[in-house]
């Protein structure tokens, strides 16, 4: 039960993690921001939604703690009601984090693009309102999967019936931790694939952006003046669920090495042996690392034997 | 009872300096990485530093849970390392899976001609007019030691404040002070980088890390003392959460 549990909460992470890294490129939010922000001042006047609230890692403990908070509290008022309350609480605290983070898209949009008058970028009303609710939704989902893992943790020794299964941290802080933690891993892992690829498609594929490219982002697509919405759209075919797949990987093998050690400690049983659980945890863990070491080295070979040196000026 | 303040003391400055040493060798790009326009991983070094240190926090928080009373300070301290060292490898090798398989790129250093663990040439792997790009082995194998070095010192300070033997704060308060003092060593430490920054191997290691470390002591000193005078007064004692 343990392990199906863990399971669920592996596939909640990729889910929250791949729509994080969407949501955050559907506003141009985190790392690439850098880009539309300069494109105005290169003369590109573009439809690009642009918020950079802050950090994704911040952004998102913001709204993942507003949303653990609201469920808690429901949560603490519905106790007579039992577990079943979790069924309204999590996705009502979900929609309040949503509700303020698109607020708060809407407020950094506005501001940042009212800046740019001086470089003749219009604010255009459609943008603002189109991207709304796609920003909105996507939050939505994210921060509903990080609050579904936070509960789920939370309470993990009473829904496996493994006692001492659960984590002490209470559920805003555990949402505050996954919040940080997806934040992170978004604005590390996906922003790549819409800052070096998708924002400068018109440049040649397989070499670094020049810092002389800087601020020269693809403005036209297959038809038509690109959108933001059109950034997640192709982002959604590799560099998101790519992104998805670091945290569920992370959150699944955390778990899991934490779980074979506590198996192997005893689980709480009368042999239960707490120092011999935390070490095959650690010996498991340094295991996958190295593991990961081995496979990053022969996918960098790999890469150096297909591509060459590099060709061009 | 002044043996178990200044056990406190030591081990949150030496959980600060690990945590501002973690930062330094990171290999982090900011925002050029996510354009291919650096080496290291695609963000800031105070977010990817944190994100990595609570996920450690996480699981030294499950395993120090796993005693009733007086939680083995090494077994949880190295139980965050390896969480923390896990997350920053799954998130550097996805990142390179990007870069190489997602815009056709192959990971090379910026800032040395010849990587000093495979010895392999750098230099004409790197598009002109960049500062390299993707996370080289070095830097990858930096990035491991810099999540170990992370994730047991913030996991080192969380355990002393939870241990009933020493701090026995609440565990949502150990939580969220062992947090604070992570992030103020790791924003001196981001201060003192100025940028980024690709590894051990990077010349701004070599030439800043005594700087950082000297600015982490006396963060680390400040918040110990702090933590100590709560101690003292009873203030967080049983915690406030």
């Amino acid at each position: 039960m343990l392990f199906a549990w863990m399971l669920i909460i592996a596939f909640l992470a990729f889910i929250a993690c791949m729509f994080e890294d969407l949501e955050s490129d559907i506003g141009s939010q985190s790392n690439p921001n850098s880009q539309i922000q300069l494109a105005p001042e290169m003369g590109y006047i573009h439809r690009y939604f642009n918020k950079a609230i802050s950090g994704e890692g911040l952004s998102y403990a913001l709204s993942c703690t507003i949303s653990g908070t609201i469920a808690m509290l429901i949560l603490l008022q519905l106790e007579s009601v039992g577990p079943k309350a979790a069924i309204l609480a999590i996705p009502v605290g979900a929609a309040v984090g949503s509700l303020v983070h698109m607020v708060r898209s809407s407020v950094c949009h506005v501001g940042r693009e009212a800046a740019h008058k001086r470089f003749e970028q219009p604010i255009y009303l459609d943008v603002l309102y189109g991207h709304l609710l796609p920003i909105a939704t996507h939050n939505f989902l994210a921060v509903i999967c990080i609050t579904a893992i936070a509960y789920i943790q939370s309470n993990l020794g009473i829904l496996s019936g493994v006692a001492g299964a659960s984590n002490p941290f209470p559920l805003p802080l555990l949402c505050l931790i996954w919040g940080l933690t997806v934040g992170a891993i978004g604005s590390s892992t996906g922003d790549i694939h819409y800052g070096t690829e998708r924002a400068f498609q018109d440049k040649p594929f397989g070499e670094g952006r020049r810092v002389v490219y800087h601020g020269q982002i693809c403005r036209y697509g297959a038809c038509g003046v690109r959108t933001s919405k059109d950034v997640a759209a192709f982002c959604a075919k590799y560099g998101g669920p790519a992104t998805g797949l670091a945290f569920g990987l992370i959150v699944l093998f955390e778990n899991w090495r934490t779980v074979i050690g506590m198996t192997l400690g005893g689980v709480a049983g009368p042999g239960w042996n707490p120092s011999l659980a935390a070490a095959w945890g650690i010996g498991i863990g340094i295991v996958i690392a190295v593991v990961l070491v081995i496979l990053a080295r022969t996918i960098e070979k790999w890469a150096r034997n297909k591509y060459g040196p590099f060709v061009g000026e | 009872m002044i043996e178990t303040l200044l056990l406190v003391l030591v081990c949150i400055i030496i959980g600060g300096l690990l945590s501002s040493l973690a930062v330094h060798l990171m290999p982090v790009g900011g925002a050029p990485a996510a354009m291919s326009t650096a080496t290291g991983i695609a963000t800031g070094c105070v977010m990817l530093m944190t994100g990595a240190a609570v996920t450690g926090l996480f699981t030294a928080s499950t395993v120090a849970s796993f005693w009733v009373t007086k939680p083995n300070v090494i077994l949880v301290a190295l139980s965050g390392a390896v969480g923390s060292m896990l997350m920053m490898g799954f998130t550097m090798f996805v990142g390179n899976l990007i870069y190489i398989f997602g815009a056709g790129i192959v990971p090379c250093s910026g800032r040395v001609a010849v990587d000093p663990i495979t010895k392999e040439s750098q230099t004409e792997y790197k598009t002109p007019r960049t500062d390299g790009h993707g996370v080289p082995t070095a830097s990858f194998v930096s990035g491991i030691l810099g999540g170990f070095s992370g994730g047991f010192g913030g996991a080192l300070i969380y355990v002393v404040l939870v241990s009933d033997s020493y701090a026995h704060f609440s565990v949502a308060t150990a939580g969220i002070v062992a947090m604070g003092i992570f992030i103020a060593n790791a924003i001196i430490a981001a201060y003192n980088i100025g940028g980024t920054i690709e590894g051990f191997h990077d010349p701004k290691f070599k030439a800043r890390i005594r700087t950082g470390l000297t600015c982490s002591l006396i963060v680390s000193v400040l918040c110990g003392v702090i933590i100590v005078i709560a101690m003292l007064t009873g203030t967080l004692a049983g915690g406030v959460m």
